[in-house]
C-alpha cells in the first residue's frame, strides 16, 4: 500500500451564488454528471455546476420549512431525466424532476475546453472564485431547453421533521428518517415517470429522532440499511425473501447522538488484499468473509468508530424435523448480525462530529463538525505485535484544516469527483463542505513535499 | 394549563448584580436582531473562505466580551409562565456565566467557548427546555459566530437535567425549533425585555 502522507488541504473554489442561510448538506450526483445538490434551510435545493462552481438549476417552492436533506436517484443510464428526493422540517418528502438533455451531447466539448486550459488558467480561477462576489459565470446558452425542476410528488408519512433521505444504491429503495424515530422504506412502483411510491416498511425500532441513514451495496445478500440515531445507537435494516424488513444489529457503543454514517468502499476493503491471511479466505467460500464492508460513525461524543461484523457462528444442527414443511411465512427472521467496533479515528474534534465521508478513490477518511475542523484520516498498516500473529492496521491523521468556513459549523463533508477544468487527471478527487453560513466549499489535496522521511520502510 | 410554579421566589433589586452600562455598538445592534432574524438566522456579510480577504477595521477598539455581558444579554429573557426576568427568579445567575475565550483573539476562526448553566424554579418545571432554548437563540444572535454556546441544567437541580441538556445541545432540533410557529411565539415574548 502506499506510505502514510501528509496533505494540505487547499481552498479550491466557493460554489456561487451561496445561500443566505444555513446549508445543511451537498450530495455530488451518482451517475456521474457533474451537479452537486445542496439543501438549505431556505426552503430550496441548489443543484451546482461541477464544472464551474455556478449555480445550475434551484429546486423550490415546495417544501415550507427547511429542506434537511437531498438524494439523487440512482440511474443505470442516462435518460435524461434528473430526479431528487428531499426530506424537509416541514414533515413531508419531495420527489423532483427535471428533463436535462444536454449533457449527453455537451460532455465532448467540455473535454477540449478542459485540454486547452492549463495551470495559469486555474489560478486566475481560484482568484476570482475566492472574490467577494463575483457574478455566477454565464450558463450554457442552451440551459433554456430545459425544463425547470417540477415538484412531481410529495411523499407524507412521517409525522415530524425528516432528517434524512436516501436511495439504496440500485435506486429500488428510497428511506427516510425523522424526529418522529420511524424509518420509512418507499418503492417507486410502475413506470419512471408514473409518479406511485408504495410504503414498503415502517420501522420503529428506535427510541428516539433517526438522525441519519445509509446504504450497503447488494453484496449477494441484498441491500442493507444502516441508521444512526439520537438514542445513540446504530442499526442494520434488511428485507428477507418475503419483502418482511426487520432489525437485523444493534450497534451499541457511542455515548452520544450518531450523526453521520459510511459504508467502507471497495478499494479499502481490497487494499490490505495481498496480506496472506485474507487472501486465503477470499478464495474459500464461506457463509461470512472479512470482505462485509465495515461501518463508519461519526457522534456528538466526539469520537468517529469503525464496526466490523463479527463472523457468524456456523449454523446449529438442528433436528431434520425442525425444517421440514414449515411455511416460509413462519421461518424466523433474517438471524442477527453481532458487530463489534474494531477501531476508533484518532480524536480530533472537540465538539460534535456532524459529518463522515469514505472515499471511494483513495479510501481516505474525513469528517468535520461543528467546531468547523476538516480532518482526513488514512489506514494504514502497523505490522505484527507479536510473532505469527495478525498483521495489525491503525488509523492515522493525515490532514487538517482548522476554521474551513471562518467561525461558521461545518455541518456535511463528502468527497466529490473532480470536473473543473483545474483537475489534474480524471476522477481526481476534492472535498466538498457545507456550512451555517449558506457556504458550499470545495478543497483541493496537495501532497506536502517537504516532508522526506529519513527512516524508511516502516511502513511496508 | 396550571403553572408549574405559582408563587416563585424573587429576587430584589438589590440582590442583583449591577448591570454594566457599558453598551457597546455590537449589543446595540444585537437587539435588532431579535425581531430581524429570528426566523431567518444570522446572516452575515463577511466571507471567511479567503482568510486574508477582510478584517475587521474598528477590532482594536472592541472590548472582548466578558462574562457580565454575557449575564446582561440573557437576564432581562421573560419566563414563560410568569412577566418576571429570568434574573429575578434566579434562573439565571452570573456566578453560573462561563466563558472561554481563545489565547488568540486576532484570529477570526479562533472559537471561544460559552457556557450557561441555568437553575429552574423548581426541579420538575416542564418549561427548562423553553427557557433553556431561549436562553441559547438569545446568545447565538447576540454573539459573534465564533461564540460556541452551550446551554445546561445546572446540576441536581432539574428531575430530566440530562434529558433536557441533550436537546438543547442538538443544533438539528433547535434549528426544527426556531420554525415552530407556536414556539417562536413563545420566544418572541420571551425576548421582548431584552429591547427595551
Amino acid at each position: 500500500m502506499a506510505s502514510p502522507t501528509s496533505l494540505r488541504i487547499l481552498p479550491l473554489a466557493e460554489f456561487k451564488p451561496a445561500a443566505a442561510s444555513r446549508a445543511w448538506v451537498s450530495i455530488p450526483n451518482p451517475n456521474g454528471l457533474p451537479l452537486i445538490a445542496t439543501a438549505t434551510s431556505d426552503k430550496t435545493v441548489r443543484v451546482y455546476s461541477l464544472r464551474n462552481f455556478a449555480l445550475h438549476s434551484k429546486l423550490e417552492g415546495g417544501h415550507s420549512r427547511s429542506v434537511r436533506s437531498a438524494a439523487w436517484k440512482p440511474a443505470v443510464k442516462n435518460t435524461g431525466i434528473l430526479s431528487i428526493a428531499t426530506g424537509s422540517f416541514d414533515a413531508t418528502m419531495g420527489i423532483w424532476r427535471r428533463r436535462e438533455s444536454r449533457f449527453a451531447d455537451s460532455e465532448e466539448k467540455e473535454i477540449h475546453a478542459e485540454q486547452a486550459g492549463d495551470d495559469d488558467a486555474f489560478e486566475v480561477e481560484i482568484t476570482s472564485d475566492g472574490a467577494a462576489k463575483p457574478a455566477p459565470r454565464i450558463q450554457n446558452d442552451d440551459s433554456d431547453t430545459d425544463d425547470e425542476w417540477e415538484f412531481a410528488i410529495v411523499l407524507e408519512g412521517h409525522d415530524s421533521e425528516v432528517k434524512n433521505v436516501a436511495y439504496s444504491p440500485s435506486g429500488q429503495w428510497l428511506a427516510s428518517c425523522s424526529r418522529d424515530k420511524s424509518i420509512w422504506i418507499w418503492e417507486e412502483i410502475g413506470d419512471e415517470g408514473d409518479d406511485e411510491f408504495e410504503t414498503i416498511a415502517v420501522l420503529q425500532e428506535h427510541t428516539a429522532d433517526v438522525k441519519c441513514v445509509s446504504w450497503r451495496k447488494d453484496d449477494g445478500n441484498g441491500e442493507v440499511l444502516a441508521s444512526g440515531s439520537y438514542d445513540d445507537t446504530i442499526r442494520f435494516f434488511k428485507g428477507d425473501d418475503e419483502g418482511e424488513w426487520s432489525c437485523i444489529a444493534l450497534l451499541e457503543g457511542h455515548e452520544g447522538t450518531v450523526w453521520s454514517l459510511d459504508w467502507e468502499p471497495e478499494i479499502s476493503q481490497k487494499m490490505f488484499d495481498s496480506e496472506p491471511e485474507t487472501s486465503e479466505s477470499a478464495s474459500a467460500e464461506k457463509d461470512y468473509s472479512p470482505r462485509i464492508p465495515r461501518l463508519i460513525s461519526a457522534s456528538a461524543d466526539c469520537t468517529i468508530r469503525v464496526w466490523t461484523k463479527v463472523p457468524s457462528p456456523p449454523p446449529p444442527n438442528k433436528p431434520s424435523y425442525f425444517n421440514s414443511g414449515i411455511p416460509s411465512t413462519m421461518r424466523p427472521a433474517p438471524s442477527n448480525e453481532t458487530w463489534e467496533c474494531t477501531a476508533t479515528l484518532p480524536k480530533a474534534h472537540d465538539l460534535p462530529i456532524y459529518s463522515v465521508s469514505w472515499s471511494k478513490k483513495s479510501g481516505r477518511v474525513v469528517s468535520t463538525g461543528g467546531d468547523g475542523k476538516i480532518v482526513i484520516y488514512e489506514e494504514r498498516t502497523k505490522g505484527r505485535t507479536k510473532v505469527g500473529g495478525e498483521i495489525e492496521r491503525e488509523w492515522v491523521i493525515v490532514g487538517t484544516l482548522a476554521g474551513g468556513h471562518g467561525p461558521y459549523e461545518i455541518n456535511h463533508v463528502i468527497w466529490c469527483t473532480r470536473f473543473d477544468s483545474g483537475k489534474a487527471e480524471g476522477g481526481e478527487e476534492m472535498i466538498v463542505t457545507t456550512g451555517d453560513d449558506g457556504a458550499v466549499r470545495a478543497w483541493a489535496l496537495k501532497q506536502d513535499p517537504i516532508v522526506p522521511l529519513p527512516e524508511g520502510g516502516s511502513a511496508s | 394549563m396550571g403553572l408549574d410554579n405559582a408563587n416563585p421566589i424573587i429576587l430584589s433589586a438589590s440582590e442583583l448584580p449591577s448591570h454594566r452600562e457599558r453598551r457597546t455598538k455590537k449589543e446595540a445592534s444585537s437587539k435588532q436582531y431579535v425581531v430581524r432574524d429570528l426566523l431567518t438566522g444570522p446572516s452575515y456579510a463577511s466571507d471567511p473562505f479567503m482568510a486574508d480577504s477582510d478584517t475587521d477595521s474598528d477590532d482594536s477598539n472592541v472590548e472582548p466580551i466578558d462574562e457580565q455581558e454575557i449575564y446582561d444579554l440573557i437576564a432581562p429573557i421573560s419566563d414563560p409562565e410568569h412577566p418576571l426576568s429570568l434574573e429575578s427568579l434566579g434562573v439565571v445567575k452570573l456566578q453560573d456565566c462561563h466563558l472561554i475565550s481563545p489565547p488568540d483573539l486576532t484570529n477570526p476562526s479562533a472559537l471561544s467557548r460559552v457556557l450557561v448553566e441555568l437553575t429552574p424554579t423548581v426541579s420538575h418545571c416542564s418549561l427548562a427546555t423553553v427557557i433553556g432554548l431561549g436562553v441559547r437563540v438569545r446568545l447565538e444572535q447576540a454573539l459573534p459566530p465564533s461564540y460556541r454556546v452551550e446551554v445546561k441544567i445546572k446540576k441536581d437541580t432539574h428531575s430530566q437535567a440530562e434529558e433536557v441538556n441533550k436537546q438543547l445541545a442538538d443544533k438539528e432540533r433547535v434549528a426544527a425549533a426556531l420554525e415552530n410557529d407556536n414556539l417562536m411565539s413563545i420566544l418572541r415574548n420571551m425576548m421582548k425585555p431584552c429591547l427595551e
